[in-house]
């Protein structure tokens, strides 16, 4: 996801027009100067200012080059295809199918297949993840339903307390 | 005084602070020692759990897991090389080449010592610099305000270690991401494109949590599992660290001292306060030479100086509502969650809780030594836990701590997107913690500006007229206009070797 800086500065460019464009459009207070209007107009313009100034370079030499801890020990390296840099957007979808199935599938079902998905993906061996997966949402229910009486969906499971 | 300080013992003597500060604790020590879950995470992902706790408690929380995760983050450092947190980064190499060298109980111990001797220092600041800064702060006006956060936001994006520009730009998005709601001078819905959920604007801790936890869980997604602890028994852990405060002591001052001005700086925190404090500690050594081969000294300097800068951080969150560093960021939402709403008046409307803090964080640095020692010596064991097993457990806690903050499941829509943002944000180099810091600063900062703008009739003279107010000024406005300064320093100077910038 490393992309480079002119693209990620025009983008807060178009970010910040469109953000003081929408300012500029808000209704201003009846019989005041300044109302809502006034400070995404300072934000957007100071925003697309940056970014061009981003995508100009300015304060690239300030940037540490990200320093690599070498591992010790030969770790394998993955073989990384062109969808390997997907993987890291498994996380937030998996956030977005709770919001989607916790209320039909109760929090039980869809917390045990996030933590199998998740646990799959960092390398657990069904023999990990299978128990996690099944004691994981188990203990968090007990915690935030039980003690700290957060309403979690029952959906399809119900627990016994 | 004395009758507050009375209350104050009677405030945290009860049980459910007891405790709720020893599991805090634990819980610190243990985040904080798994390599890439940091410290703000650790209190980050406590948020939703001082929602049911009373006030005190809540802080406790706070409190005792953000100072046991600062040190313990120095565990994994010493054994593996791998900071736990951050703010271990700046000396694990130092650590690890002592380990190498048979000396890790040393080096550990003077993590737990001088972390605590650290935090004492930095919660004695916080005691001695806030009442006085209370005074000065009853006669701000709102130009004053507005030029302080700006300050802080401005101090934000001179110290992250990245380009100051990208900081700058972190920085709007987060005080774009304030504007979106119906929380604003004219009440209007702004920014939330019809979406009810929007109208109430973004609550930042779900953002925190997003940007801290989701993010982090998507890095491990593409980075190799670090190598598991060797098994290894350890002899005693404090010995000779009465001998290392003696002949280091000065050392050990100056670090707290900077730890202290670090952590009072908005923005500024631990990390940045370990990384100043071990350069200085290079810089002044008698033996520079020695350092990277497992000399203890930049440690007992590093280690002392992020210490002490969590407790002083929470000096201008406690006055002005301007967090410190990110941790003290997430204090301040809980502050005002539990009606200890910041603000100078705290310290004489509310002073028996003000000293219940003082209390707590000198508590919480006096456990650090006992619970320290025992989880170095359970350290082998945890760090043995596979990632695999850490990372889902702490995606059932972004959900539903999310969901709990305002039992919404907009809460995890929030968590998720600004996973993603804060993980595209980090790998192009725009620091996440400026935008953090924009985020919860922003209404302030917007109330202040529009408020004064209102009183000035529109003009901007009178931001400048009192005195205060212009001295902060032209430092936030130099601050501002520092990199553009060094940009064409370097321009009009191409002739010095400077470093060459490789283009990615």
């Amino acid at each position: 996801m490393r992309l480079p800086d002119r693209v990620t500065g025009l983008f807060l460019v178009g970010l910040g027009a469109a953000a003081a464009y929408g300012g500029w459009l808000l209704p201003p207070v009846p019989g005041q100067p300044v109302g809502p209007n006034v400070f995404p107009l300072v934000i957007g313009t100071g925003l697309a200012l940056c970014g061009l100034a981003i995508a100009f370079g300015i304060g690239h030499t300030f940037e540490e080059e990200e320093e690599i801890i070498p591992i010790e020990g030969g770790q394998a390296q993955a073989p990384k295809g062109k969808l390997y840099g997907l993987r890291a957007l498994l996380p937030p979808a998996l956030l977005l199918f709770y919001v989607a199935a916790a209320d039909r599938l109760g929090f039980i079902i869809t917390a045990g297949l996030i933590v199998y998905a998740t646990a799959t993906a960092l390398g657990a061996r069904w023999r990990l993840s299978l128990p996690l997966a099944a004691l994981a949402p188990i203990g968090i229910h007990l915690i935030f339903s039980k003690l700290l009486r957060v309403p979690l969906p029952t959906g399809l499971l119900p627990m016994p307390w | 005084m004395l009758n507050t300080l009375i209350e104050a013992f009677g405030l945290i003597s009860t049980w459910e602070v007891i405790i709720a500060m020893l599991a805090a604790s634990v819980y610190g020590l243990v985040i904080g020692s798994l390599p890439g879950l940091s410290a703000t995470m650790a209190t980050a992902l406590l948020v939703p759990v001082t929602f049911y706790l009373s006030p005190i408690a809540a802080i406790a929380t706070i409190v005792a897991a953000s100072s046991m995760a600062i040190f313990s983050g120095d565990i994994p450092g010493a054994l593996l090389r791998i900071p736990g947190t951050p703010a271990s980064a700046a000396y694990a190499d130092e650590a690890y080449a002592m380990t190498r060298k048979g000396e890790a109980e040393l080096a550990l111990g003077a993590g737990v010592w001088f972390s605590a001797v650290g935090g004492i220092a930095g919660t004695l600041s916080l005691m001695i610099l806030a009442p006085p800064l209370a005074e000065i702060a009853l006669s701000f006006s709102t130009f004053e305000y507005f030029w302080l956060a700006f300050l802080g936001l401005m101090c934000a994006t001179l110290v992250a270690r990245s380009s100051p520009v990208k900081a700058i730009a972190g920085m709007f998005i987060g005080l774009l991401v304030s504007c979106v709601g119906i929380e604003n001078p004219g009440g209007v819905p702004r920014f939330t494109f019809g979406i009810t959920d929007l109208f109430g604007g973004i609550e930042p801790i779900p953002a925190l949590v997003g940007v801290f936890a989701v993010a982090q869980v998507m890095r491990a997604m593409l980075t190799p599992e670090p190598p598991s602890i060797p098994r290894r028994k350890f002899g005693s852990i404090m010995a000779g660290q009465w001998k290392l405060t003696k002949k280091y002591h000065w050392q050990m001052t100056r670090g707290n001292i900077i730890g202290i001005i670090i952590g009072v700086l908005p923005g500024a925190g631990a990390d940045m306060a370990a990384w100043v404090s071990y350069a200085m500690s290079k810089r002044f050594s008698k033996e520079p030479e020695k350092f990277g081969t497992g000399h203890v000294e930049g440690l007992v300097e590093a280690g002392a100086s992020n210490n002490a800068s969590i407790a002083s951080g929470w000096v201008p969150s406690l006055l002005f509502g301007i967090p410190g560093d990110t941790i003290a960021a997430i204090a301040i939402g809980v502050l005002y969650m539990k009606g200890l709403n910041p603000g100078p008046t705290l310290f004489t409307e509310k002073a028996s809780s003000m000293y219940a803090i003082y209390l707590m964080f000198i508590i919480a640095n006096l456990l650090m030594i006992p619970l320290g020692i025992v989880m170095i010596r359970l350290a082998s064991h945890v760090l043995r836990a596979p990632r695999s097993s850490v990372m889902p457990v702490i995606m059932l806690c972004c959900a539903v701590g999310s969901f709990a903050i305002g039992n919404n499941m907009f809460g995890v829509v929030t968590v998720a997107t600004f996973g993603i943002i804060g993980y595209v944000m980090e790998e192009n180099g725009y620091p996440v913690a400026a935008m953090v810091l924009g985020i919860v600063m922003g209404t302030m900062v917007e109330q202040a500006f529009v408020t004064s703008l209102i009183k000035s009739d529109g003009s901007i003279l009178p931001f400048f007229e009192r005195p205060i107010s212009a001295i902060l000024a032209s430092m936030a406005i130099g601050a501002m206009i520092w990199p553009v300064l060094v940009w064409l320093w370097r321009r009009l100077k191409p002739a010095s070797p400077a470093p060459v910038a490789s283009g990615g």
